[in-house]
């Protein structure tokens, strides 16, 4: 009787409440991701001055831009308590039509691409809202098949950009402070997602639908259309990131550069302080969390851990960033 | 449990008719629904079956069925564990991981190419143990730490493949040596591969575990209500990792089988596993929220995949198309089962 009392006293005020100056701008989850990133950076200085001098931090920048895209998607889903599994594969699906196009169609293929992927994003989300299936089972059902239909439209094999690449070259040759411009289409679209959660009634209702999808339904939020937005917001950005591989490689292939971003760009989402639950997303903390991803491997090797142990380094520091980050409190369900 | 003292206290001469004929109601159709489920799966598995033999002639031969069996016989191990899981409500992602560092563990102590000790069956005993250490580690840290099991089994998924990946080192690939092992997986005793034996023997001891041990019923009352669970005083925390660790040791188990099968070590040696296991498991009419499903139900889900694929390839089907038939397949199974319960109130997550 005297646990279960203590346990409610301690639901009642909040672990992170002692902390005024913390909590005045948003809580640890939205400081912790910055202040992890610039630990690790801090870290990597000292080791390896040369790096940092030597432009290492937009090595960083534009390594991570595919990743920040697409984590900009999923944070997106995670907001209204989805997951969508099918977005790297949309990507890099993306990926393969832009080279197969850019030839034809030259500046409409761009256009034609977004559309593509937010249109299969859009689909993913009719299904989840109408059908009410898991969108967990659901994403990883139509991640197969983007899948296979990357590996026919590309035939097993890399696609090359035929003609008019310049274009979509220059995203990545050209840049803002030595950092190119596909990184800051990233921020730029982190930017316009969180005025979109921040100040409409659009942005807002996701999160309601994420904290509590009955109490968002009993408030008139349009619940359905909104799980649709996100899932389509995920696939457009996928479809960003198909055009940040282009710019960085000139090709796409089914198991080229970007046919292994799922789980970092996930990883990128958490790390920025994206609850998996739903109800919490700060887009501008992705960023960090995407330039964290980023730097892990280059950390790694700077430390002078050998570079066998990367992934296990890898995933030990996904784990424990999000131990670290995560609000929790003692009554409340883990799943 | 419930329904026992549900009985008795019917016995006991309760008057409450209406209320009891009610419940008899409920649990009629209950009853219907659980049956309903497997019996659509093995239709589908019957139509499948029939149209195969009708277009290949090679299909239902016993050399093929001998085939399609050891194809299934490591999804199925992992699966059993991978049902354990998903019946909490939460879910493993780090079965290839595990199965590369377990395999890793087993091929390198046992008689390879690389020389080293050849610890025979300690070898088996020592990789096992470094399973369940890695679940072990999942199943506290979710626990003790409040990660999310996604999350947590994210992490492991890549700490197992890095420990595969040191284990494997800068040297050549290790080659299984040992003649009596070299394709025992796939070899024939009464009848059947070996492998599918040990697959047996697994869904056998996972279906006794799940319906007559505590760890087994407390598995499913924490899916059900994780709340209810911990307020009954019914030990949450302990059964929550027991799961994990029974989990990565069938995974464990898996790498080993996979990396016999392959006759060489490799830390991938299980890529691909965890796109069979969860559609398998979710085909199969487990809940991802946990509480609702079983163990045979997953089995059906296995057999249901891996025949298709195996059906798709004797009818020329290309291979690129596989990952789309399995992901048409679970698209179709998961609305299939849940349009029915379509509601505007309804959450879904």
């Amino acid at each position: 009787m005297t646990k279960i009392d203590s346990e409610r006293t301690k639901v009642a005020v909040p672990a992170r409440g002692k902390l005024p100056s913390v909590k005045r701008i948003g809580g640890w989850h939205a400081v912790g991701p910055i202040v992890i990133f610039l630990a690790i950076l801090i870290v990597v200085a000292i080791l390896t001055p040369a790096f940092i001098g030597s432009g290492g931090l937009a090595i960083i920048a534009s390594s991570s831009a595919p990743i920040l895209l697409l984590a900009l998607g999923q944070a997106m889903v995670l907001n209204v308590g989805s997951i969508d599994l099918s977005n790297a594969a949309i990507g890099l699906l993306g990926a393969i039509l832009l080279a197969l196009t850019l030839g034809p169609v030259a500046g409409l293929s761009p256009v034609i691409v977004l559309l593509a992927t937010t249109a299969f994003g859009a689909v993913n989300g009719l299904i989840v809202a109408y059908a009410q299936v898991p969108s967990f089972a659901l994403t990883l059902g139509t991640l197969g098949i983007f899948q296979a239909v990357a590996l026919v439209a590309s035939g097993r094999t890399t696609v090359y950009v035929a003609s008019n690449g310049e274009g979509i070259h220059a995203l990545y040759e050209s840049g803002i402070a030595n950092v190119p411009m596909t990184f800051w289409m990233g921020v730029l679209l982190a930017v316009s997602l969180w005025v979109l959660l921040r100040y409409t009634r659009v942005g807002r209702g996701m999160t309601a639908i994420g904290k509590n999808e009955s109490a968002a339904i009993f408030s008139a939020v349009r619940t359905r259309s909104l799980k649709v937005l996100a899932f389509a917001l995920s696939g457009f950005a996928a479809g960003l990131a198909g055009i940040a591989i282009i710019a960085q490689a000139g090709s796409a292939s089914p198991t080229g550069l970007g046919s292994d971003l799922l789980l970092p760009a996930i990883a990128a989402a958490l790390i920025g302080g994206t609850s998996i639950s739903g109800g919490v997303v700060n887009p501008l903390t992705v960023i960090f969390g995407a330039l964290t991803v980023a730097l892990v491997p280059i950390a790694t090797t700077a430390v002078g851990i050998d570079a066998q142990a990367q992934s296990l380094v890898y995933g030990a520091v996904i784990i424990g960033v999000v131990a670290l980050t995560m609000s929790r409190n003692k009554s409340s369900i883990v799943k | 449990m419930v329904h026992k003292v549900l009985s008795e206290q019917g016995a006991g001469g309760i008057t409450t008719t209406a209320i009891r004929i009610r419940e008899s109601g409920i649990e009629r159709r209950a009853r219907f629904r659980g049956l309903a489920e497997p019996l659509s799966l093995l239709v589908a598995l019957a139509v499948l079956i029939g149209v195969f033999s009708l277009l290949n002639e090679r299909f239902l031969t016993a050399s093929n069925i001998q085939n399609v069996l050891t194809q299934s016989a490591i999804p199925l191990i992992v699966a059993v564990g991978a049902t354990l899981v998903i019946l909490l409500g939460s879910i493993d992602l780090s079965v290839e991981g595990v199965m590369g560092a377990t395999g890793m563990t087993w091929i390198l102590l046992s008689n390879n190419s690389r020389g080293g000790a050849d610890l025979g069956p300690w070898a088996w005993v020592i990789a096992l143990g470094v399973a369940l250490l890695l679940g072990v580690a999942s199943g506290l840290i979710f626990t003790a730490l409040k990660v999310p099991s996604f999350i947590v089994t994210l992490g492991m998924w890549y700490v197992g493949l890095g420990i595969a990946t040191m284990l494997y080192g800068t040297d050549l690939l290790p080659r299984l040596e040992d003649e009596g092992l070299k394709g025992w997986t796939s070899r024939i005793s009464l009848g059947l591969p070996n492998s599918f034996w040990v697959a047996l023997l697994v869904i056998g001891l996972g279906i006794l575990v799940l319906r007559n041990t505590r760890i087994g019923r407390v598995t499913l009352a924490i899916g059900n209500s994780e709340t209810i669970v911990r307020s009954a005083g019914l030990p949450a925390f302990p059964v929550k990792v027991a799961v994990f660790a029974i989990a990565a040791v069938l995974s464990g188990l898996g790498g080993i089988l996979a990396t016999v099968q392959l006759d060489i070590g490799s830390p991938t040696v299980g890529s691909g596993v965890l796109f069979i296991v969860i559609p398998a498991v979710v085909i199969g009419g487990t809940h991802l929220g946990g509480g609702k499903g079983g163990i045979l139900r997953t089995v059906l889900g296995v057999f249901l995949l891996t025949i298709l694929n195996n059906g798709l390839i004797l009818s020329g089907v290309e291979s690129s198309y596989q990952s789309a038939v399995t992901g048409a397949i679970l698209v179709a199974a998961i609305v299939f089962a849940a349009w029915s319960q379509r509601d505007r109130l309804r959450v879904a997550k």
